[in-house]
């Protein structure tokens, strides 16, 4: 389906007031509240490169093209696209942008906002817009891309984005460290962390289950990432000895780290601010204490942790939603059992900036309505 | 020009103080231009509240009276931004307070007002620094940077205003004070923080600002690579991009530049016969730093670079940047009139555009210094002049027209750090569909349903939809400050 093709869709199911869910590679069907629509837009025949200019460091793309597909391509001139959503690289540029799933480079690399230079999206008037635009600075006009970027669809369907790349560094290491995961050392771990002379690639919290998974032992887990010329990565590498004893673990620690839960996982995030790391990952393992087959990981940079419970009828939703509501912080929810969003309030789009902003892209709730708490 | 309502003034008066409300043509005319030559527009009044309750009276008061209104900060944008043409002028250059510091998390609240060095002189104890560095951070505010996204020097590496600021709190031009984004973890919803700045005053005007800060790197290296032609440079400074070394400053000046740096009490030491210069910052992580140096001068010298030295002190590191920073004032030097413009390309597209603005500046017979930022194409043809000659004028203007139809052309766009302002308004068209625009002008009805925030600048009023719905922009246009693109 190209552009042309999805603007007439768009404007046939507002004229039948037909919703519509929007969806990729239909990876992560599950995801986001359920929407209240029988109709469906497709974007994962609209696949394929437009533009990629290696010296230039960008890349255009239609909305469908899988992650893979945009790694296979940049690879081979050396460089990567920093964007890394949990779920791996099967699902699609579009889908990674429009709910701007930020994975374990975020806090080095920037989060899908800062990556995205344009997009163009069909709004629920059936309108195309053409934001921002592949050069890597722009101030010209008010910004839409990053309107558009996290808004779950309800601003409009993406149908093509031009993304920032990065080279790949000359080296790059990986290494592991079991920590305390007591909630005072957690924050001094986030604090030395940030107090480093350099950025970490990447730095994520494993719980002792997800550990174990991976096949790093069944403790808690800091795993980091360095990168730059090889004095660098070796300079780096000696101050996180500091860290505890470090071994050094194969790269494709952090795909795994990004597929090792199941589609159809509840998922939420909790966060506040950085320094009180500790307490976010108190909180978030509290709320899944005693559920077997929960994993929690997260970013002490970042002061996000993520819980991930496949689904299964022995899940107390009600336990873990009393739980995020006593939480004093912000809490994400990316997925949950359908009968689950009842029990839970999630609306970060419901302030009346959000909603009046959703009342003048999308008039008539066409698009994925529901999500998001826009209706 | 409407006359100032003298009921209206008394009223703001009452709000901020005789002394802080002006309608004297003799006082105004101070407020009559910013860092964009050749305009002069004078506000019916110049308002300046001292506090955060006093600006949201003001806002409100405003909004009762349903009158167009210019927020202004340091008046130091290069756009047009904050010309103010018989309407009220909002001055926040009195908020200076750093409202906290949070050193643990590297953030701090800040009012508009507060300048942009002097939040990084605060923190400096802190070993932090706030990172934008636009060329007039000396002065310019912070609520400023936030109403252009302002950029800097230093944003190749560490990003512009946008990727600094993680929450806010504005008062819309109806009056409602409200927040957006979050400072103490993930923002979830829309992206409202990304809306506002950059949105150049047309969305209200922001009371306090949350921005990141930066810790100081443990090692900087500046470098100073000289060329032959403009055309190895700009090879050396993909060929420094493509290796993953991601330089904190990548910057070019061309010969004319050069130049008039070197002539002027500004003398950098930098090479008077050399074609171009780059001017390359590495900082970060002191382990491994001087390879990254290494390299980028293999990298310059393979690209054709006649000599690469490397700043071996503070001092000589100042005086490099020295020339950098100053350029606009040494070229101020040569004309009474500086145009300082702002377009990006794509970076390959470099050498083949500056050879055309080489073009256009001799077609036109003007003077054009290019001095900019090299690393993320980022390009500020500067043309010095006289204002004041009709016919110079006209030419530097067509050159300007030409050169920025050059970067559209070329898949670039029309401001990278300036904003549109007035300036660029004529070519939005060019750049954006107006479906694109139209959508622009939904978002700020959002915000400025009456479109009495910063009236007729950004987007041009005949894109916008149901445009006959908008009296108080229609009044301001027939008033003259909205220009739209004919």
């Amino acid at each position: 389906m190209n552009t042309t093709e999805i603007v007439a869709l768009t404007r046939e199911a507002r004229v039948k007031r037909e919703p519509l869910r929007i969806r990729g590679a239909g990876t992560w069907l599950t995801g986001g509240q359920p929407v209240g629509a029988n109709g469906s837009l497709s974007l994962a025949d609209d696949q394929g490169i437009v533009d990629y200019v290696p010296g230039d460091l960008t890349l255009t793309a239609r909305a469908g093209t899988r992650l893979s597909e945009i790694a296979a391509a940049t690879h081979a001139h050396g460089q990567w696209l920093p964007l890394d959503p949990w779920g791996g690289d099967d699902g699609t540029l579009g889908a990674t942008l429009a709910t701007a799933t930020a994975g374990p480079h975020a806090h080095a690399t920037g989060l899908p906002r800062d990556v995205v230079l344009g997009v163009e999206f069909v709004t629920g008037t059936g309108q195309v817009v053409r934001a921002g635009g592949r050069v890597v600075k722009n101030v010209a006009g008010f910004d839409l891309t990053r309107l558009v970027v996290g808004s779950w669809g309800t601003l409009g369907v993406i149908t093509e984005a031009t993304v920032r790349l990065r080279a790949l560094p000359e080296e790059a290491r990986t290494i592991a460290v079991a920590v305390d995961s007591e909630r005072s050392a957690l924050n001094a771990l986030a604090r030395r962390l940030r107090a480093l002379p350099f950025v970490p690639m990447a730095a994520e919290l494993l719980s002792g289950r997800l550990a174990s998974q991976l096949g790093l032992g069944g403790v808690c887990m800091l795993v980091v990432q360095v990168a730059g010329n090889a004095r660098s990565v070796r300079a780096q590498l000696a101050l996180l000895r500091d860290f505890g004893d470090a071994r050094d673990v194969n790269a494709d620690i952090w795909s795994r780290i990004r597929t090792v839960e199941s589609a159809s996982s509840a998922a939420w995030r909790w966060s506040r601010i950085a320094s009180e790391f500790g307490n976010v990952w108190a909180a978030a393992e509290a709320a899944v204490a005693g559920i077997e087959t929960a994993l929690v990981h997260g970013s002490p940079m970042r002061g996000v942790a993520r819980v991930v419970v496949p689904f299964a009828d022995t899940i107390d939703v009600g336990r873990l939603a009393r739980a995020a509501s006593a939480f004093d912080g912000t809490i994400a929810i990316e997925n949950l059992p359908r009968p689950a969003w009842r029990l839970v309030q999630h609306r970060p789009a419901a302030d009346p900036l959000s909603r009046a902003i959703r009342a003048k892209f999308d008039p008539d709730a066409i698009l994925n309505p529901g999500i998001l708490g826009a209706q | 020009m409407t006359a100032p309502d003298s009921t209206l003034i008394q009223r703001l008066a009452s709000i901020v103080g005789e002394r802080r409300v002006l309608s004297r043509q003799s006082e105004l005319l101070a407020y009559s231009s910013d860092g964009l030559p050749g305009y002069t527009k004078i506000p019916n009044v110049a308002v300046f509240p001292g506090t955060r309750d006093e600006v949201v009276a003001v806002v409100k008061e405003l909004a009762t009276a349903n009158v167009p209104f210019v927020p202004r900060g340091a008046g130091t944008g290069l756009s047009g931004g904050a010309l103010a043409e018989g309407v009220v002028l909002l001055g926040l250059n009195r908020l200076r307070r750093i409202v906290s510091i949070d050193s643990a998390n590297q953030l701090a609240v800040v009012e508009p007002g507060v300048v942009n060095t002097v939040l990084t002189r605060e923190v400096t104890k802190y070993g932090l620094h706030y990172a934008p560095d636009p060329s007039s951070q000396t002065v310019c505010t912070i609520g400023g940077n936030v109403a252009e996204n302002a950029g800097g020097p230093h944003c190749l590496k560490y990003g512009v205003t946008l990727n600094h600021v993680v929450a806010l709190t504005a008062v819309l031009p109806d009056g409602t004070v409200t927040s957006f984004g979050n400072a103490a973890g993930e923002n979830v919803g829309y992206d409202l923080v990304g809306a506002f700045v950059g949105s150049e005053g047309c969305f209200g005007v922001a009371l306090d600002v949350t921005v990141k800060l930066q810790r100081n790197p443990q090692a900087v290296r500046t470098m100073l690579a000289d060329f032959l032609s403009i055309d190895s440079a700009a090879r050396a400074v993909s060929a420094i991009i493509a290796r993953g070394i991601l330089p904190a400053a990548l910057e070019m000046m061309d010969a004319p530049t050069i130049r008039a740096v070197e002539a002027s009490i500004y003398a950098a030491g930098y090479p008077v016969d050399a074609e171009a210069v780059l001017l390359i910052e590495l900082d970060g992580f002191e382990g491994g730093l001087d390879d990254d140096v290494a390299t980028v001068v293999e990298l310059c010298r393979t690209a054709g670079a006649r000599s690469v030295r490397v700043a071996r002190d503070d001092a000589e590191r100042v005086r490099l940047w020295q020339g950098r920073k100053k350029a606009f004032g040494a070229m101020g030097r040569i004309s009474p009139h500086l145009v300082v413009q702002d377009a990006v390309v794509p970076r390959t597209k470099l050498p083949a555009v500056l050879e055309q603005i080489h073009a256009i500046s001799s077609r036109y017979r003007v003077k054009v210094c290019n001095v900019f930022h090299a690393g993320d194409g980022n390009l500020h043809p500067n043309i010095g002049y006289d204002a004041e000659d009709p016919d110079e004028s006209a030419r530097v203007h067509a050159a300007m027209r030409e050169i920025m139809q050059l970067c559209i052309a070329v898949g670039g766009s029309i401001t990278g750090e300036h904003g549109v302002g007035m300036d660029k308004l004529a070519y939005m068209d060019e750049l954006f569909t107006s479906d694109t625009l139209a959508a622009m002008c939904d978002l700020r009805d959002v915000f400025d349903p009456q479109r009495r925030a910063n009236p007729g600048k950004v987007v041009p009023s005949h894109s916008c939809r149901e445009w006959h719905a908008a009296p108080s922009a229609r009044r301001a246009a027939a008033n003259g400050a909205a220009v739209p693109a004919a």
